[in-house]
């Protein structure tokens, strides 16, 4: 986070002031402050208390997850070794590949999704006035309702006869009424649409923060030079904004992968596989199946493919930063 | 110094983490050899929403055993994600004593170990058992694993003021289903004006396989089943003449006659309740546990309860209950044997059939206790009738889940995707099929 703030702030060209505070203090005086501090144990005990909650409640898990993703999970017999069988059999199974590729696509529309209507929204309701920061609050609100309550309410404007909500609407421009999730053709955009409605609002307050690390001269130089409104978006804003950009990106392509409520709630994978995603498959192998080892890979495998993703992305901006 | 608290730090991570995974690797637990006592409270969990009236029956019902016998118990009950706490408590090597849940579950807990094998000898109660209720409770291996103690079969609820408004009779086979399904839709039995009524409420949804579940009226009643077979031996059956009939003919009311409520492959079963309690749907194939909440929220004079309609075959309907299993590494083995052996006892029939909001027992299963003596609702008979003469339990195989889940999710494509090819998917189902059992042990080579 501390290397895309300080981007942001050179890519922006801030006044020099504000980057001395918020970069690093002299050398001396820190050195100074570490003595005073005293002991190297004084940061790793006001550490503990939340280390020990990662350390019980994630990382354990984690590796007995790649224990259980090699053997034959058997909670009470026992379990037995069974070496790479569990990854033959998933990575075997013709549904987890279709659910691979219904995460990619399901986390790619969501992803870019999110990011132009947050990106308009963030334009629309850029500003300091009062009125704003409350239609920016209202604009906020499907981020922090739980996913739960989103879902039944997009259940219900869902309703797929011809006086469901969104049939309705669309009937007045002429549209046929659809069948939203209950249609294997339509599900998967349906669902996209509900995490697009739902995911929009929180890019907006990161790219609103954003925005307002853009010299405002660099918008006046351009007016004076005689750009119009598009190409200050495109030349101006754009630019300014692509740390926070690539942060959003890699944030909302982790969310993607592990995307899961809003599938089981909907449709639960269904109809016909056309919503089954990574997380959704893994859930019925390992917790309704009792498939716990099969499970496991799965979910080895997943981490692997995030980690992955997340190094290539940093590679490239460290890349990108140093050319 | 960094470095070297890294490495520590890495350290415990690495430490904690095999103390875990070693405590999950612990040897076998042996029933026999825990330390017995009478005195130990036994503990008893029952896949019920907590809260609920049925938890409040239970817990009335587990308090009539404490007097009778004079053995300390407790309920818990659970509902979401049953198994997986169980799974939980299995992997700590301390699994509660008792545990009341679905006859469909047997195969599974047995084939996981936690279940203690049961001697009907020690079950005294167990010889005026219905013979359908005691083969239930067996495994694969022949041997007795839990001992049903509520049975149910599923029957058809119709609501009678629309079918009084058309002039119509309830249907006795399925043609009759289809007439009345489609007057029901296209007839506008509320009289509202608008055509916002439909023939059959199904919960057409994949979550924990409804779809299959409901669909097994039909395709039993047709002469078809999943899989067919016996002891280990067992070979898919979806692609018979009987399970294709049945198939189409289950497709073809949403596909052709679209007399099946909007959203059904979206639905599990609480929408549908609501589809049906609401006025949308004027039928529903569901089990005597919804009688309570219908009476309450649509009114017992709007709906009447009739056996399935016969299909191709006979009128076979999906019968399901309550078992108590008996789980493995108990320290008050007497204690959990007295258990069962009271929940099927004539007295405590009775006793479980009792109230009006829901009930510890639904059906009897013991054969002395004749629940119009209990109930003066003749509808109970109905569903009585229904379990006695066309119950048709899931087969009992190590693991019944995953054969479930997967002919959920075909029987919910083809309602979803009316292009899809019948027989082509029952094919592809038929080879999942055959994967699943293969993989549980049981295929016929």
């Amino acid at each position: 986070m501390t290397i895309h703030t300080a981007d942001a702030v050179n890519t922006a060209d801030a006044p020099k002031s504000a980057a001395g505070t918020s970069v690093s203090p002299p050398p001396a005086r820190r050195r100074g402050r570490h003595r005073v501090q005293g002991q190297w144990w004084v940061p790793w005990a006001f550490l503990m208390p939340a280390l020990l909650l990662f350390l019980v409640f994630r990382y354990i898990p984690m590796v007995q997850a790649i224990g259980m993703s090699v053997e034959n999970v058997r909670p009470y017999l026992g379990n037995e070794f069974v070496g790479l069988k569990n990854y033959e059999t998933i990575l075997s199974d013709p549904a987890f590949r279709d659910a691979t590729v219904n995460t990619l696509v399901l986390a790619f529309g969501q992803t870019l999704g999110c990011l132009v209507l947050g990106f308009l929204l963030a334009l629309l309701l850029e500003g300091q006035t009062r009125k704003l920061s409350f239609i920016r609050s209202a604009a906020f609100l499907p981020v922090v309702v739980p996913m739960a309550v989103i879902a039944e309410l997009w259940r219900i404007m869902y309703h797929p006869t011809d006086n469901g909500f969104l049939n309705s609407i669309i009937g007045i421009v002429g549209l046929a009424p659809s069948e939203y999730i209950n249609s294997p053709d339509s599900a998967m955009w349906s669902i996209m649409l509900m995490g697009i409605w739902r995911g929009g609002p929180y890019d907006m307050m990161i790219i609103l923060a954003g925005l307002a690390g853009i010299d405002r001269g660099l918008y006046e130089a351009a007016t004076v030079d005689g750009a119009n409104r598009w190409q200050r978006i495109l030349h101006v804003t754009l630019p300014g904004l692509r740390p926070v950009f690539s942060i959003l990106f890699i944030l909302a392509a982790i969310r993607g992968f592990r995307v899961f409520t809003e599938v089981y709630l909907m449709t639960n994978g269904g109809p016909n596989g056309a919503t089954e995603v990574v997380m959704t498959l893994l859930y019925k192998l390992g917790l309704e199946q009792q498939k716990l080892g099969v499970g496991s890979a799965g979910a080895v495998l997943l981490f692997l493919a995030t980690l992955v993703l997340t190094l290539a992305v940093q590679l490239m901006l460290r890349r990108k930063k140093d050319a | 110094m960094h470095t070297k608290m890294k490495a520590a730090a890495v350290l415990g991570v690495v430490t904690l983490a095999l103390a875990g995974c070693s405590s999950a690797a612990a040897p076998e637990g042996d029933s026999s050899g825990v330390k017995q006592d009478e005195e130990a409270v036994l503990e008893v969990w029952t896949r019920t929403t907590p809260g609920s009236p049925s938890e409040a029956a239970t817990i009335r019902q587990v308090e009539a055993f404490m007097e009778a016998t004079g053995y300390k118990a407790e309920v818990t009950a659970i509902f979401d994600d049953f198994e997986i706490k169980l799974a939980q408590r299995a992997g700590q090597k301390d699994l509660p004593d008792i545990v009341l849940n679905d006859v469909s579950q047997l195969g599974t807990m047995q084939s996981q170990g936690i279940l203690r094998e049961v001697d009907l000898k020690d079950i005294k109660n167990s010889k005026n058992m219905t013979a359908q209720a005691l083969e239930a409770g067996k495994a694969i291996d022949g041997k007795t694993y839990g001992i049903p103690y509520s049975a149910q079969a599923n029957a058809l609820m119709i609501r009678s003021d629309w079918l009084a408004n058309l002039g119509l009779e309830a249907p006795t086979d399925w043609d009759e289903m289809l007439a009345v399904a489609e007057a029901f839709t296209k007839n506008d039995p509320d009289g509202n004006g608008q055509a916002d009524t439909y023939g059959l409420a199904v919960p057409g949804s994949t979550k924990r396989g409804y779809a299959s579940w409901y669909f097994s009226n039909f395709l039993w009643a047709a002469g078809g089943d999943f899989i067919t077979g016996s002891g280990d031996e067992w070979l898919p059956s979806m692609t018979t003449d009987e399970a294709i009939e049945a198939t189409t003919w289950f497709r073809d009311l949403q596909c052709t006659a679209g007399v099946i409520q909007p959203g059904a492959p979206s639905m599990d079963t609480p929408p549908t309740n609501e589809a049906f309690e609401s006025g949308v749907a004027g039928m529903y194939v569901t089990g005597p546990y919804m009688m309570p909440r219908f009476d309450k929220v649509l009114g017992a004079d709007k709906y009447t309860v009739v056996p399935a309609p016969e299909g191709p075959k006979d009128a076979s309907v999906l019968a399901e209950g309550g078992t108590v299993y008996l789980m493995a590494g108990s320290e008050n083995e007497k204690g959990q044997t007295a258990f069962a052996d009271w929940y099927v006892g004539e007295e405590s029939q009775t006793y479980g059939m009792e109230g009006t909001d829901a009930f510890a027992i639904q059906l009897p299963v013991n054969e002395k206790v004749d629940i119009s003596e209990v109930r003066d609702d003749p509808r109970w008979e109905t569903f009585a009738t229904a379990y006695k003469e066309s119950g048709h339990y899931a087969p009992t195989i190590p693991s019944w889940t995953p054969v479930r889940q997967m002919s959920a999710d075909t029987i919910n494509a083809l309602l979803a995707d009316c292009s899809l090819d019948v027989e082509e998917e029952l094919t592809k189902l038929d080879g999942k099929l055959t994967a699943e059992l293969l993989t549980q042990g049981i295929l016929k080579q």
